[in-house]
């Protein structure tokens, strides 16, 4: 039905900015879910369950300073801070038993903490929706080519290279980035030349479900946050790094770039068959990629 | 060693099957079974029907329940999985031995249990699933509907959206069962009321769907009059949030069937979209009578919150039970189900009947824009206009055509 009739030019500009918030988000958080897998070669399915206490985090500490805008800053500083202790003490209780164990074990071992921190969130939380109003200042919308445009994903859209350049320099430019680069190309190279490998580890693990509650305390303003919330993202999640490649950041950029504007301009040119755009792109991309657009180490 | 283990394990199971089975076997009760959807976010829901269950039930078994026997019910969660709730169903009649069976929210396998209850010859009473099948085509002597269905919910927005000029329309929905079922209900009569109306496309979404800027910006893009919103449950939420960032609910009316339920607006406060159309079987706050207000009270006594839409539903199923076995006069099925055809009961928003032909209770329909309103810290539904249940009910002649019955 009308296929296509509606594509201007504006409405094909708008609906890409509308994509690169959306990118934005999915690369917050496969970026950490992609870092895990590359260094620690952890399957981590529980990423989605820290994306999701991110997010539930954020609505008690911005209802808890009241509000506008220094909850919502706050919130948005100490709510990854919150998932980032969480999963230290995880690494350090749970998975840093469990770093030999072959990766069907580790699978299913990470999918039973999604269960467990499913029915913890629904205890401490319960089951109403919850939402997170914003500030003044992101309430509303910018009108752009006579298209309207939240303010909030505009300010989403501007997070996304800051979060891109941190990742790079901490990879690129710290000790313990290059550190973590080496461990996931050669680990026992890397305890041979006399470095805490388990330090190293739980740092890598820290910082990688950081971005998960980032992610997290980022989305929770532009929907609501429920249970469920976590197998929705973490699906998407592991299509974009397999797509750009297991445990590459930039793979994981690349891979929500075209996971983002496939889906958004998708939805604008066949409305009614828009679920589909998305995944059809991943298999195409398998298809010729079998490995993923990037190597597997960087 | 292992094998010498599993004995007593045996014994030990066996020993607790006949005892839990003597022992419900020896209660004077009536045995009411619950499969619903307690994880997840549907319990928003579901969690209203049953404390309203338990709340008409304990009243009426401080009365001296009915007939002498008190009413006592037990739950299990379905997951909002087909296949785990209809083994909880079977359970529930084989080992619990159930006289009735009651929920759930899941259109599919309410239509699962409406089956097996045709079997077992047991009453299964739906609370909140709303696919127009369960008393229509599919419709048996065994199931009956204590809530709206989609055949009624779409007739109420079609009247509503033909007394407005809109003559370009879009529909976007949850691509699943309720909201293709919803949004052909919708437009169908809304053809028929109004042969003038043009459809300029459609957008489906996956149940779910997060983020619901791209679908606003791309129907934006289309310039329709307005659009009919078929989503539902967890999609409501994100999508008046969606609308109220892009100004949407400015520059494009929009009906969406729960939209004005307490359920959607009071997580979005004050920042929810206003003048937006639904339509809804129950408020607090409307119709505003005694019974009503009364209804209400004794709800936020017991539970420290106002009732929402799902309380309604558990209410009146214990009452209409309640109801239906004094009349039978004794504890029998199918002077149960005699009884309860055609019977009517008052309610919080008056009067109810249950239709003799298909079992499907004869809501009225509130329809009403959100709206700030001084006192409340979310939107409320304003401008209410009471589309009463005959009105609004599919025709015998309809579901005798959809059952394939001459």
């Amino acid at each position: 039905m009308d296929f296509a009739s509606n594509i201007t030019l504006s409405a094909l500009f708008q609906q890409s900015l509308v994509g690169l918030s959306r990118t934005t988000i999915l690369f917050i958080v496969a970026s950490g879910l992609s870092l895990i897998l590359g260094v620690l070669r952890i399957p981590n399915v529980a990423h989605g369950s820290l994306y999701m206490i991110g997010a539930f985090i954020m609505y008690s500490i911005n209802l808890f300073f009241g509000g506008g805008q220094v909850g919502f800053w706050i919130a948005v500083l100490l709510s990854p801070l919150a998932v980032a202790l969480i999963s230290l003490v995880v690494e350090r209780g749970l998975f840093q038993y469990l770093y030999e164990r072959e990766h069907l074990m580790l699978l299913l071992f990470t999918f039973s903490i999604t269960l467990v921190f499913g029915d913890l969130v629904k205890m401490v939380w319960g089951s109403d929706y919850r939402c997170v109003d914003l500030p003044a200042a992101f309430q509303g919308f910018f009108t752009i080519l006579g298209f309207p445009f939240p303010r909030y994903n505009f300010f989403l859209i501007i997070t996304g290279p800051v979060v891109a350049f941190g990742l790079w320099f901490l990879t690129n430019r710290t000790r313990i980035g290059k550190i973590a680069r080496a461990a996931a190309v050669d680990r026992e190279m890397v305890g041979a030349v006399g470095i805490n490998v388990s330090l190293v580890f739980a740092a890598v693990f820290v910082i990688g479900c950081f971005l998960a509650g980032l992610g997290g305390a980022l989305v929770a303003p532009t929907q609501n946050i429920r249970q469920g919330m976590d197998h929705a993202i973490i699906i998407e999640a592991f299509l974009i790094v397999i797509m750009g490649g297991l445990g590459n950041i930039w793979g994981a950029l690349l891979g929500a770039l075209i996971f983002g504007l496939t889906d958004s301009i998708g939805i604008l040119v066949w409305p009614q068959f828009a679920i589909v755009f998305p995944y059809v792109i991943v298999v195409m991309v398998l298809l010729f990629y079998p490995k993923g657009l990037l190597k597997s180490t960087w | 060693m292992r094998k010498r283990m599993w004995l007593p394990v045996c014994i030990a199971m066996i020993l607790t099957f006949l005892l839990t089975g003597t022992a419900a076997q020896a209660g004077n009760t009536i045995k009411v079974g619950i499969v619903d959807t307690y994880t997840g976010p549907a319990s928003t829901y579901t969690n209203d029907v049953r404390d309203a269950f338990k709340l008409a039930t304990d009243k009426i078994n401080a009365k001296g329940g009915i007939l002498g026997k008190k009413i006592e019910f037990v739950t299990r969660d379905d997951k909002f999985k087909v296949d785990i709730g209809l083994s909880a169903a079977k359970e529930l009649i084989m080992r619990e031995n159930v006289d009735i069976l009651m929920g759930t929210i899941n259109s599919g396998l309410t239509l699962a249990i409406s089956d097996l209850c045709e079997k077992e010859k047991i009453p299964f009473l739906v609370t909140f699933a709303k696919s127009e099948k369960i008393t229509g085509e599919k419709g048996n002597r065994y199931v009956f509907s204590m809530n709206e269905n989609t055949a009624m919910a779409g007739k109420a927005g079609a009247a509503g959206l033909a007394k407005k000029p809109y003559k370009k329309y879009w529909i976007a929905g949850d691509d699943y069962e309720y909201g293709h079922a919803i949004a052909d209900s919708v437009w169908n009569h809304l053809k028929t009321l109004r042969p003038d109306v043009e459809l300029l496309g459609q957008s489906w979404w996956k149940v779910g769907e997060p983020d619901f800027t791209p679908y606003i910006t791309a129907m934006l893009s289309a310039k329709p009059d307005a659009v009919i919103i078929a989503t539902g449950g967890a999609g409501c939420v994100p999508f008046l949030k969606a609308s109220a960032a892009t100004g949407f609910n400015k520059s494009v009316p929009f009906y969406m069937h729960t939209a004005t339920e307490m359920s959607t607006l009071a997580p979005l406060g004050l920042t929810a979209p206003e003048g937006v159309l639904g339509t809804s079987n129950y408020f607090y706050y409307f119709p505003d009578t005694p019974e009503n207000k009364a209804f209400v009270k004794e709800f936020k006594d017991a539970y420290g919150r106002p009732p929402k839409v799902g309380a309604l539903y558990g209410y009146i199923t214990a009452n209409f039970i309640a109801k239906a076995y004094e009349k039978a006069g004794e504890i029998n099925t199918e002077k149960f189900i005699n009884a309860l055809e055609g019977m009517s009961i008052g309610s919080p928003i008056g009067e109810l009947t249950v239709r003799a032909f298909d079992h499907q209770v004869m809501f009225p329909m509130f329809m009403g824009t959100t709206k700030k309103v001084e006192g409340y810290d979310y939107l409320i539904a304003t401008d209410i206009v009471t589309i009463p249940g005959k009105d609004l009910m599919p025709s015998i002649e309809d579901i005798k055509k959809a059952r394939g019955v001459k």
